[in-house]
């Protein structure tokens, strides 16, 4: 067996390794409003967005550009401001500035079809990806 | 504790009526009571159990609209009156028709109402409605 295993690392991996981290966290504390985490509730998403799975949503790509179709997004929900809806953007239309929201899963969804398009400026952020559960971690 | 990866942010893939059950069974069930109300109407010469029937078939019927209209409105979307442009109009006919139930003791009027249904219920099982709206199987 060996002796040698585990023994002695260059000390400038750790202090990469802590820096590392250290930037990482304080990334995150910086970013929150540019960066998150939200988890999704609901089922109107189904099959692409299951209840209980932890997303990553970013909000600087709007602050730059309009919401293209297909991209999935976070937007107040215009019936009740309290709460933070996600929905895929099935259209949108640049002259009166707004966007028109489906669920993915039609039969079980409340969106624009129910509430109309919605002002572009309700639409903040963009779903970039799904880090839990792990097997299904993903780019969205 | 708390899983430090969990986002605290929700977000939701809101729909307003998540229970989300449908069938046109049981518009078809109060349209047969009406069938066989009227049947028997006509078979019988005695006076209380046609006034009766007429008082059942009233009630059934406007069941009947009731449960036709439900779908109309909650499951039918507009991507079903693409695939079938005549939603509309069978719909609005069975409504009209569960109305002349109630109005006469016409057995071609509850006949006619019966076919509609099933013109719905077609339209219900080609657009997933089995699989979508009824539970498959439920734990006792």
């Amino acid at each position: 067996m060996s002796t040698e295993r585990g023994r002695h690392r260059p000390l400038s991996s750790f202090v990469m390794r802590a820096a590392a981290l250290g930037a990482g966290v304080a990334a995150v504390a910086f970013a929150r409003r540019w960066l998150d985490v939200v988890e999704v509730h609901g089922r109107s998403m189904a099959p692409t967005l299951l209840p209980g799975e932890w997303l990553i949503v970013e909000a600087r790509t709007y602050t730059r550009r309009l919401p293209r179709v297909g991209e999935i997004v976070l937007a107040a929900d215009p019936r009740d401001a309290s709460r933070e809806l996600i929905k895929r953007v099935a259209a949108v239309d640049a002259e009166s500035g707004t966007v028109d929201l489906r669920g993915d899963a039609l039969e079980a969804s409340t969106d624009s079809r129910t509430f109309g398009a919605i002002p572009v400026e309700a639409v903040g952020w963009r779903v970039m990806a799904r880090y839990w559960p792990v097997p299904r971690a993903a780019r969205l | 504790m708390r899983n430090p990866l969990r986002p605290m942010r929700r977000v939701h893939a809101h729909c307003d009526i998540p229970c989300g059950v449908y069938d046109p069974q049981q518009a078809r069930i109060e349209a047969e009571s009406c069938y066989k109300i009227v049947e028997k109407y006509n078979a019988s010469s005695d006076e209380l159990l046609r006034t009766r029937c007429i008082a059942v078939k009233e009630e059934r019927a406007e069941l009947t609209k009731h449960h036709i209209d439900v779908l109309w409105h909650d499951y039918f979307k507009p991507e079903h009156l693409e695939k079938f442009p005549d939603l509309h109009d069978t719909c609005w006919k069975a409504s009209k028709a569960a109305s002349k139930v109630k109005q006469t003791t016409d057995i071609e009027a509850a006949k006619e109402l019966l076919g509609l249904i099933d013109k719905i219920d077609e339209m219900w099982k080609a657009t997933g409605g089995p699989e979508k709206t009824r539970l498959q199987a439920v734990a006792a």
